[in-house]
């Protein structure tokens, strides 16, 4: 049978393990690829010890979004990027010299939505939260139009992350009762198909969303929910994030910990760990580092994923893959993929289908190809980020990178606000 | 059924092994015009073959000319433009002339453009309009049976591939035979036999030249329909492949303008939608 592409079910591994591993790492890092835009006034020096959930930086523009430590221990560098944004802040553990003693001091978030909002900035957990359109932390006192919790993955090799959430439902739904306090429209959970994950009202909104990818990206969900407006903001969150901000609300404590899956064709085998946001990604897979075949190691997923040293804010699964020898980058006979002038875009159906349905693929990758933004804001670029668009820089016959070009124009839309 | 496979298929290499380029695009492409070659090679005889080099040789010097001076490294597009020319083309058109319009056709509507994919016409349609405009009296072949025949497994290729959209061909074919069935005309025959097909895969159907918006593309195929039945009623029957060229040629052109329509109409109803629920 003559095959075009390699086809692949969402789940080709199928992670089956129940069981969650806990996994102790030596450091984890926040790094500033997750918060881009984010300029660091640190509150902390290197060298200093640092207990989890102590406030690390907070943003300069918006001093209230506070970035808190992930793990007990010292902070070993701190690092610049461009322009005095945060390029990586390590933290590694360090049991011998512990200078502080105790928690920190347990935050009430009262009854009132103010003293919640307060809550979730000074705890660090505000950064849990991102906008559509433009895909920012939101700012402190922002109201969204309504607030989507992304509970299901289409990614490749993802995890169904109701396995995360087993055990946390009562945390989890008393997440989601607290963030109907922070918006006056719905809140909306989509879902992998299954039992509810939180009870129906007049406010909280169950959508069953599943399918080959980009069905379950939030931007999918979103799109077939309500599209997103440019002057009304909508923010996302993960499922983990809504059982931190359920158990940080009982407890009064931030509790970085999360469920993430080391999966991919090289993780031998694929499972569920338990560990921090910013973990180490050479302590997690120790495993299957030490073998000689050349790896690639992906936060995130292949598609919308980095390849990286530190685990993403936002990322919950670690892809491992092999690496792909010189010779299979070659990709046909016929035009070299070599040649290192613009490709041009041919349609064909696969790369339609790499939006979520609704959106009018090949204009466009068209309108974002020129960086024409107004065209693409009718076509309804502001609705998507990055994520959305990595399938289309794998399937488009441009080979463009349409994650920066969407960027490019987000940004441009940006500034028209 | 190739939907839900396609809707399937991601590549989870990411970045380094796209699945498609344009260089596979057209190879797909010259494997679904092999059939339709080689039965007009046995159906004409070997001078089809002579058309075809002739008509590739003219194709491949430009792009390598362009190639050189655009410091790119050239491709083998023409080989589809070929292909598509050599079974249009009676064998009984002198070859300078072939080579002449070739060379017009695939220089104006995509070399100029930067290549493949860049422009927005299908050059081998080009290529016929140029030749019938300026050759008086050639008159194409392509709307036998035999060529419907053959081009049934290339379809299928591509629609496997999904570098044929269905909708141009479900709306072309089904305003022809509805406009031929209204007028009742000498049309019908040539319409049962479903000759035009082979031009309604290659010509009609091309990723590049076709509208790009589903919504436009079944207006698209509408718009190829009408205008085949304004220029086939005007010409005569005989003259159908010549006349579906052309109207080919007028859709391309106006399919970016049919897209540009639907995505307005969208903007707005999605607009009055939200006006509507938002308050």
């Amino acid at each position: 049978m003559f095959q075009f592409h390699r086809t692949q079910n969402s789940l080709p591994h199928g992670v089956h393990v129940k069981e969650i591993s806990e996994a102790s790492v030596a450091s984890a890092a926040l790094v500033g690829a997750d918060f881009p835009g984010i300029h660091p006034s640190f509150k902390v020096a290197e060298g200093e010890h640092v207990k989890v959930g102590e406030v690390l930086f907070t943003d300069r523009a918006r001093p209230r979004i506070c970035f808190v430590a992930p793990m007990d221990g010292r902070v070993e560098t701190i690092e610049f990027g461009a322009r005095r944004t945060l390029s990586a802040l390590v933290i590694r553990s360090d049991t011998e010299n512990v200078t502080k003693d105790g928690t920190l001091d347990p935050i009430d978030v009262g009854t009132s939505d103010k003293t919640l909002r307060e809550g979730l900035l000074s705890s660090g957990l505000w950064p849990s939260f991102r906008t559509r359109p433009f895909g920012n932390l939101p700012d402190p006192d922002s109201v969204p139009r309504s607030i989507f919790v992304h509970a299901t993955d289409s990614e490749p090799y993802a995890i169904d992350p109701r396995m995360a959430l087993e055990n946390q439902e009562e945390a989890f739904h008393r997440g989601v009762e607290l963030l109907t306090r922070l918006t006056n429209g719905a809140v909306y959970i989509c879902q992998s198909p299954g039992p509810v994950l939180a009870t129906k009202s007049s406010r909280i909104k169950i959508f069953n969303r599943y399918g080959p990818h980009p069905a379950g990206l939030v931007g999918a969900c979103i799109h077939a929910v309500e599209p997103v407006e440019l002057d009304r903001q909508i923010w996302t969150i993960d499922a983990q994030d809504v059982v931190a901000i359920g158990r940080f609300a009982d407890t009064g404590c931030y509790d970085p910990s999360r469920i993430v899956a080391l999966t991919g064709p090289r993780a031998a085998p694929s499972r569920l760990l338990r560990t921090v946001p910013g973990a180490s990604i050479r302590d997690l897979c120790r495993d299957e580092l030490g073998e000689t075949a050349p790896l690639r190691v992906f936060s995130g997923s292949t598609l919308s994923g980095r390849e990286a040293a530190w685990l993403g804010r936002y990322h919950r699964q670690i892809t491992l893959q092999d690496a792909e020898p010189e010779s299979r980058q070659r990709t046909s006979l016929i035009g070299r993929a070599r040649n290192p002038s613009p490709c041009p875009i041919i349609p064909t159906r696969s790369v339609e289908r790499g939006l979520p349905s609704g959106f009018f693929t090949i204009p466009l990758m068209r309108a974002l190809a020129v960086r024409d933004s107004e065209s693409a804001a009718r076509l309804g670029a502001h609705g998507l980020v990055e994520e959305d668009v990595a399938l289309l820089s794998n399937l488009c016959t441009s080979g463009s990178d349409y994650g920066k070009l969407l960027r490019n124009v987000l940004d441009d839309l940006a500034e028209q606000i | 059924m190739t939907g839900k496979a396609a809707l399937n298929t991601f590549n989870p290499l990411a970045g380094n092994q796209r699945a498609w380029t344009a260089g596979r695009v057209t190879l797909v492409q010259t494997v679904a015009l092999l059939v339709p070659f080689i039965a007009t090679i046995a159906f004409r005889g070997r001078t089809v073959a002579l058309v075809f080099v002739v008509a590739l040789a003219a194709a491949v010097f430009w792009e390598i000319l362009f190639a050189v001076i655009r410091r790119k490294p050239p491709t083998a597009h023409g080989i589809t433009t070929a292909l598509i020319v050599a079974v249009f083309v009676p064998v009984t058109v002198p070859l300078w002339q072939v080579g002449l319009s070739v060379v017009m056709g695939v220089v104006l509507s995509e070399l100029v453009f930067g290549g493949r994919g860049f422009g927005f016409l299908n050059p081998a349609a080009v290529v016929l309009a140029l030749m019938s405009f300026s050759f008086p009296g050639i008159v194409f072949s392509g709307a036998e049976l035999w060529i419907a025949v053959a081009t049934v497994p290339g379809l299928a290729l591509l629609l496997a591939a999904g570098l044929v959209s269905w909708r141009i061909l479900v709306a072309g074919s089904a305003t022809i035979v509805l406009i031929a069935s209204l007028l009742g005309a000498p049309f019908l025959p040539i319409v049962a036999g479903s000759g035009l097909i082979f031009g309604l895969v290659f010509l009609a159907s091309d990723p590049v030249g076709a509208a790009s918006t589903d919504p436009g593309r079944w207006l698209y195929g509408i718009l190829i329909g009408g205008l085949l039945a304004v220029f086939g009623d005007l010409s005569g029957p005989e003259t159908l492949t010549n006349a579906l060229v052309f109207a080919v040629l007028l859709a391309s052109i106006f399919a970016p303008l049919l897209d540009h329509i639907v995505i307005l109409s969208f903007a707005w109803l999605r607009e009055r939608r939200g006006a509507r629920s938002g308050g």
